[in-house]
């Protein structure tokens, strides 16, 4: 056992701080083109911009504590805007199961950050029973192309994506899991459309979308008529890895912690006082656990091993986390949590720790429900089996 | 023993429970609460007709004589209701004050023009520092020749922007956090130096931030004794702690039983929601969170109700549990709900937002924890 940074880790941190300072965002510059230059920039260091692509695919290739140091370094600093959807959900996708044609048609404007993505998932009967989803898809008498018709919903960032990956439904024959077909098309065409779905904080990120006789060249399908559940499966254990955020949870804390600091209480600050001081102490001792369990995970991941049990308690954990902050802030704030709608009233942290507040509600909802994955974990990690089981 | 509503009670539970059902439909209330008002005159006039704006002040003073009893009576109707109208404000906060000052001119004419529903109040205490220790007070009022000058910042007034009148708690004499010095005023908010800036709270009310600056008062602005203003607030406190108990109350009762009936309704894996265990017992527990927040305000209410101020210890576990359980059920609702939950159409989020805010609102779970264990 050994938790020290090699001498080269260490020389890559240092490269890590002086690319991310170096190329930091300056007041007064044009964001848009800073972001695509940014990314241009980090490309150019090879493959910084696609982190965790495969070196294959013109990743970077890094072991998986240079990835560790990745996270903690970009958690403390603003990166360009980027959305997961493309780069993180899509593009592992085709490189897996796309044929050469689509990976060349797609990896490039993906790995730019020209072209947005949104996730078509989710139906309004197949929430955590993905499985149960009904948009349709008929393959064309002539076999050129399919006919899609249906309706998704919470699709995160539709309004403003320019191509969709969706599951549909080719066969109602046989299992549920079989007959799902993975399918790319763009979202700016007729019989595409998108409503909005304003959310607690009053935001709108997440829509309805609509689905009436859009065509999707055969061109288009990921891998074979049926498979789109194997797909879209490996993807979702993709998707759930990064959603633990604890170097951001570490980060927000700290914030916290500085915030808490400024906030009076009598004669001193929020941090004398007993219960808030041992809240803040008991998430810090939970982070600082999950930090070693994500630690342990990565050090299997580099001996080889396939990642181990305590890789699956990441999300439940991290999310459980994020949400523990966000409260805590809010209780930072006291009276001050209340004011809304831009009101700048009280603490400057006030108002956006309450908009993270109830936007983190949703963190145990997507990316896989809390109690659907815990069910996953008691069949897959403990081997129970149980009635009315979820997975 | 009997924890039964008389028989007066229950005809002012119905009536306030049927003024609910007949005008707060969730669309209903997402109107009001986008308009530039927040609220409805015209529900507000109802509420003087039906005698509610009447309630806590006694039959000498033309009121009904309503106990803490009948306030929470109302306010859970209220609470399952999500009225926007400002009656905890002008009724509990604004009421309470007056009916506790010596007899005055001034103090009959303004029971009088809020119990017709021609005037609204507001009780300004929370400043910056504050949190919500009503002694810890900086703001001041000097006194100049026959009056007052007063200044300083008052946070977070519910429904300041709305209120033709503000009482204000403001330092006379002694230290930051000292209980005697504090006073009592009555602040004209179209007065010279008075500014209000108005905005929505996270749950669809109203609140505002109110400044004076070096706004001059006459002597008949001190309401109550000099320096003594603090007795006051306190006991508006204890009542004002027991209606948002009452109304967060009201608002946990819907969430757990919206929630029993959307997973009966919502099928995943070809079972309804409410086949699974898992949600069974959460549901289970919201309930009895539930139940266990109405056996302590029950018991608060009752104490205060008999002891007045020496209940202030059952007041505080009322309110610490109501914040807890508040928050276990809000937040379970959302979660059961799945991504149902988090979106403004349904009635629960609301019902979540509204008790987040009372948990904002003289006092959170842990500062009453802490009263309770001082
Ligand atoms: C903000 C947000 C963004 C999203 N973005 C996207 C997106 O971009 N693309 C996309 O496709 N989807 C997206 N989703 C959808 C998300 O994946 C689903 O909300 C999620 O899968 C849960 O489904 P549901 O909302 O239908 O809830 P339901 O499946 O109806 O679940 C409701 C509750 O029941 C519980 N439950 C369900 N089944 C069981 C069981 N067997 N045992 C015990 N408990 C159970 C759940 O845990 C949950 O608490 C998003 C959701 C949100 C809230």
């Amino acid at each position: 056992m050994d938790i020290e940074l090699s001498k080269a880790d260490l020389e890559f941190r240092e490269e890590v701080t002086a690319f991310l300072d170096g190329n930091a965002y300056k007041p007064g510059e044009d964001y848009a083109a800073w972001r695509l230059n940014w990314f241009k920039a980090a490309a150019e260091k090879g493959g910084w911009d696609v982190p965790k692509w495969p070196a294959a695919f013109g990743g970077p290739g890094w072991t998986p504590t240079q990835h560790y140091i990745w996270e903690q370094e970009t958690a403390t600093r603003n990166l360009p805007w980027d959305l997961p959807f493309g780069v993180g959900m899509v593009a592992p996708i085709i490189m897996t199961y796309g044929n050469a044609e689509q990976q060349a048609r797609f990896l490039p404007d993906i790995r730019a950050r020209t072209v947005n993505w949104c996730q078509g998932y989710s139906e309004p009967g197949a929430g955590s029973d993905l499985a149960a989803l009904k948009t349709k898809a008929e393959l064309s008498e002539d076999g050129t192309h399919y006919v899609v018709n249906g309706s998704k919903i919470w699709t995160t960032m539709a309004h403003i994506a320019d191509w969709i990956f969706c599951l549909t439904r080719t066969s109602s024959e046989g299992k549920k899991q079989e007959g799902i077909t993975f399918l790319l098309f763009p979202m700016k065409q007729d019989g595409v459309e998108v409503k909005p779905i304003i959310t607690l904080g009053g935001s709108h990120t997440v829509n309805t979308v609509h689905f009436t006789d859009v065509k999707v060249p055969v061109e288009n399908r990921i891998g074979e008529e049926g498979k789109g559940w194997t797909y879209a499966k490996g993807l979702l254990a993709h998707e759930r890895t990064g959603l633990a955020g604890v170097s951001r949870s570490l980060v927000a804390l700290e914030k916290l912690r500085r915030q808490a600091g400024k906030v009076k209480r009598g004669n001193g600050s929020l941090l004398d006082d007993p219960s808030f001081k041992s809240k803040l102490a008991r998430l810090e001792i939970d982070l600082k656990a999950l930090e070693y369990t994500e630690l342990r995970s990565l050090a299997r991941a580099a001996a080889g091993a396939q990642p181990g049990p305590e890789s699956s308690i990441m999300k439940l954990k991290g999310t459980e986390i994020q949400q523990r902050i966000a409260l805590l802030t809010t209780e930072a704030a006291g009276p001050f949590a209340a004011p809304w709608g831009g009101a700048s009233v009280g603490p400057s942290f006030a108002s956006g720790g309450t908009q993270s507040y109830l936007g983190s509600r949703a963190y145990t909802i997507y990316g896989g429900a809390s109690e659907v994955q815990k069910d996953i974990i008691a069949k897959n990690v403990l081997g129970l089996k149980a009635k009315g089981k979820a997975s | 023993m009997n924890f039964e509503l008389s028989e007066e009670q229950q005809l002012l539970q119905d009536s306030v429970a049927r003024f609910v059902a007949d005008h707060y439909s969730l669309e209903a209330r997402r109107k009001l609460a986008d308009s530039t008002l927040g609220y409805s005159e015209d529900h507000w006039k109802q509420f003087a007709e039906l005698g509610w704006l009447a309630l806590p002040f006694s039959e000498e003073d033309g009121g009904l004589g309503g106990t803490i009893i009948d306030a929470m009576v109302v306010m859970e109707q209220f609470g399952k209701g999500l009225i926007l109208e400002p009656y905890f404000a002008t009724v509990i906060l604004g009421g309470g004050v007056l009916k506790r000052l010596p007899p005055s001119e001034s103090r009959t004419a303004r029971i009088n023009a809020v119990m017709e529903g021609h005037m609204k109040l507001a009780l300004a205490t929370t400043e910056l520092q504050s949190r919500w220790d009503l002694h810890d007070v900086v703001s001041t009022a000097t006194a100049d020749g026959d009056g007052f000058v007063l200044n300083g910042t008052k946070s977070v007034v519910l429904h300041g922007a709305s209120a033709d009148g503000i009482i204000v708690s403001l330092r006379t004499q002694g230290g930051q956090f000292d209980k005697d010095g504090i006073s009592l005023f009555w602040v004209d908010p179209k007065a010279e130096g008075v500014s209000l800036k108005a905005y929505p709270t996270v749950d669809g009310l109203r609140a505002a931030e109110l400044t004076l600056e070096k706004v001059s008062v006459p002597s008949d602005a001190l309401l109550g004794p000099l320096h003594g203003g603090y007795e006051i607030l306190d006991a508006v406190a204890q009542e004002a702690t027991l209606a948002l108990s009452a109304e967060g109350l009201g608002a946990m009762e819907r969430l757990y039983k919206d929630t029993v009936e959307y997973t009966q309704n919502r099928e995943q894996f070809d079972h309804p929601l409410s086949d699974f265990q898992t949600l069974q017992h959460r549901m289970v527990e919201m309930f009895m969170e539930y139940e266990q927040c109405k056996s302590l305000l029950y018991r608060a209410t009752l104490e205060f109700a008999q002891d007045g101020m020496d209940a202030s210890k059952s007041v505080s576990a009322c309110k610490h549990l109501v914040g807890v359980a508040g928050r276990f059920i809000g937040e379970n609702a959302v979660q059961l709900h799945g991504g149902m939950g988090v979106t403004e159409e349904l009635a629960i989020g609301h019902y979540f937002k509204r008790l987040f805010v009372i948990d904002t609102q003289f006092g959170n779970a842990d500062y009453h924890l802490e009263r309770y264990a001082a």
